[in-house]
């Protein structure tokens, strides 16, 4: 039946589609060209890639630079998607700070490519092999900033990157990071203190990922996590009876959930340990792979950790 | 000059991918780039367990064994009398089980997930230049999909009534003397090859979408498969470039917008093929009342 079309209409309409995918085209280039706005003009220009870092360089920057980060409040690293305006945040920076340790994935090597060009400077460089956590297989864990002491390290490598690329404000710098780092050590008290007063048979800190491990590590409590490092990898149904068994074994009285991480997993371990005969709350929700909303406490750094600290301490007391 | 070598990125994938694209969907395994970008897993996996690195090449390099393997156990499977979505269905699901098991007993500390160590981002390719002796070669990316496009368009042109006669009546085929079996291998490993080196520059999305959607919309807008390939490239080349403009003024993600450009045009061609078009038949019956 359908062979009966006329050709001309056929032609035609062929015409058409091409004209307007071609109006199309064109317009497309057109305007993909005007990107360069001015913007903060005379500012040093920095874009990192997760709040953390952001946070530590507004703070050690203070009115001189202009900070942008890519990922945002309650976003996860490892399912960050980059958007068009995210290139150019990323190639109008005059500066770039990244995690690294492979938190970025495989924007890693991108990072590394870029720094042949401009200053592309990882805050995790100056962390001794020592002080990182690492598997059986020679992977560090990247998630340094839970222990204080090395975002310490962390500021300053943002310290002297940002002092050695605009000199004329170095002596600004250093002395608005000499008040930060102070902030930072008096923080790093107080998480200390705040896990000694756990009694030491409680200090158990059960959530479902593993990015507490450095946490642990520096405070003295336990770290338990339903799933790998990454929050993409599955858990298995061994990993949920596991945790189930050892929280009724040891009288566990609180897990945590995660801002950026689904509460399905824990849930299944609380109603397992329910089913035993033992009773587990959910000691509040903790921040661990992003910043809380901007404008609040938990949206900076050290608010961040406080908030941390404060709940776990006051769910395991 | 970002956006320079981001549509030429794109559009290599959407050339590379509409052109095998159109011989996919006459064989019926229009779902085999979705197939891939699942059961390569095992192989990033394996690639990472014998050298303990996440460095993109041996990344790289273990899915497109991976890939191979895949298609291969598909066509295998197929000849043997699988029907052919079964095939794709049982080899991927399969493969990609194999590769989470692999991940859950031996890695589970590593971050190790496709989206992390494989699917490249098309947002970030002219920053992962080439250097070459030291100069500048513009962005590794163009060049592998450039090389694959021309493996493509060479072995496609040299054999194109081969691959034509076996995609449309594959006994007639065998019964020239052609060997069909030979061509179904090929044309499964060009598959391979332009989906994995894809994936590795933009991700899983525009590849899967540009391996199906293009060739569709210009299935609907003609019977002959030169003209078909044709469309397809055209309206994939299109889709890659309306994206991207997309992409710019909603801020949005770039291989997202991509692939929906490329189901609006392919909804415009499902409105408006002169021959299957809901218009065109609405139009032809009006017409055919008229000269009663």
């Amino acid at each position: 039946m359908r062979h009966k079309v006329k050709a001309p209409f056929r032609r035609w309409m062929y015409v058409v589609l091409f004209l307007t995918a071609s109006v199309l085209v064109l317009s497309g280039c057109a305007d993909s060209k005007e990107t360069t706005g001015a913007e903060g003009e005379g500012k040093l220009k920095i874009t990192t890639t997760t709040g953390m870092i952001a946070d530590v360089a507004a703070n050690i920057g203070g009115a001189y630079v202009d900070v942008t980060g890519l990922m945002g409040s309650g976003v996860d690293p490892h399912l960050y998607k980059a958007t068009q305006g995210d290139i150019r945040k990323l190639d109008d920076a005059d500066i770039i700070f990244f995690n690294g340790l492979h938190l970025e994935g495989k924007m890693t090597e991108m990072f590394d490519k870029m720094a042949e060009k401009k200053t592309v400077v990882a805050v995790s460089e100056q962390l001794p092999e020592s002080a990182l956590r690492t598997d059986g297989s020679g992977v560090h864990d990247p998630h340094i900033w839970f222990n204080v002491r090395n975002w310490i390290s962390a500021a300053e490598v943002i310290r002297d990157t940002l002092m050695e690329q605009d000199p004329e404000h170095a002596d600004a710098y250093r002395t608005q990071a000499e008040a930060y780092l102070a902030e930072l050590e008096q923080l790093d008290t107080y998480v200390s203190e705040q896990i000694a007063s756990i009694p030491e048979a409680d200090r158990v800190l059960v959530t479902a990922h593993d990015a507490f491990g450095y946490f642990g590590d520096a405070y003295g409590i336990q770290v338990m996590g339903l799933q790998g490092i990454s929050t993409a990898s599955e858990y298995g149904s061994k990993d949920v009876a596991n945790l189930r068994d050892y929280l009724v074994d040891n009288k566990i009285k609180a897990v945590f959930v995660e801002s950026s991480v689904p509460k399905k997993s824990i849930e299944a371990v609380i109603e397992g340990a329910a089913k035993l005969g033992h009773e587990v709350k959910i000691g509040g929700e903790l921040f661990s792979d992003a910043l809380g909303p901007s404008g609040t406490e938990e949206g900076t750094y050290i608010g961040m950790v406080r908030h941390n600290v404060d709940t776990i301490a006051a769910a395991l007391k | 000059m970002t956006d320079f070598w981001i549509i030429l990125t794109g559009s290599l994938v959407a050339t590379c991918c509409s052109i095998l694209g159109c011989f996919l969907i006459l064989r019926r395994m229009a779902l085999i780039g979705d197939a891939i970008s699942h059961s390569v897993l095992p192989g990033i996996v394996i690639a990472f367990m014998v050298s303990g690195s996440r460095d993109s090449f041996i990344m790289l390099l273990g899915a497109s064994v991976l890939g191979l393997v895949t298609v291969f156990l598909i066509q295998l499977f197929q000849q043997s009398g699988v029907q052919s979505d079964a095939s794709i269905g049982v080899v991927f699901t399969a493969l990609f089980a194999v590769g989470v098991v692999l991940v859950s007993l031996n890695l589970r500390q590593v971050d190790l997930d496709l989206d992390c160590v494989l699917y490249g981002e098309i947002a970030h390719v002219h920053w992962n230049t080439w250097t070459l002796g030291g100069t500048d070669m513009g962005p590794k990316a163009v060049w592998l999909l450039g090389f694959t496009l021309l493996v493509i368009v060479t072995l496609v042109s040299l054999f194109y009534k081969q691959f034509k006669l076996c995609a449309f009546d594959p006994l007639l085929a065998a019964a020239v003397g052609i060997p069909v079996a030979l061509f179904h291998y090929l044309l499964m490993g060009l598959v391979s090859m332009a989906t994995v080196s894809s994936f590795e520059s933009v991700g899983a999305i525009l590849v899967v979408g540009m391996l199906i959607i293009p060739a569709s919309a210009a299935y609907l807008l003609t019977d002959r498969l030169g003209l078909m390939i044709v469309i397809s490239v055209a309206i994939g080349i299109a889709s890659t470039v309306l994206g991207y403009a997309a992409a710019y003024v909603l801020d949005a993600s770039i291989a997202g917008c991509m692939v929906c450009a490329a189901a609006v045009l392919f909804i415009l061609a499902f409105l408006l093929s002169p021959t299957h078009g809901l218009v065109a038949r609405k139009l032809w019956r009006r017409m055919n009342q008229q000269s009663l």
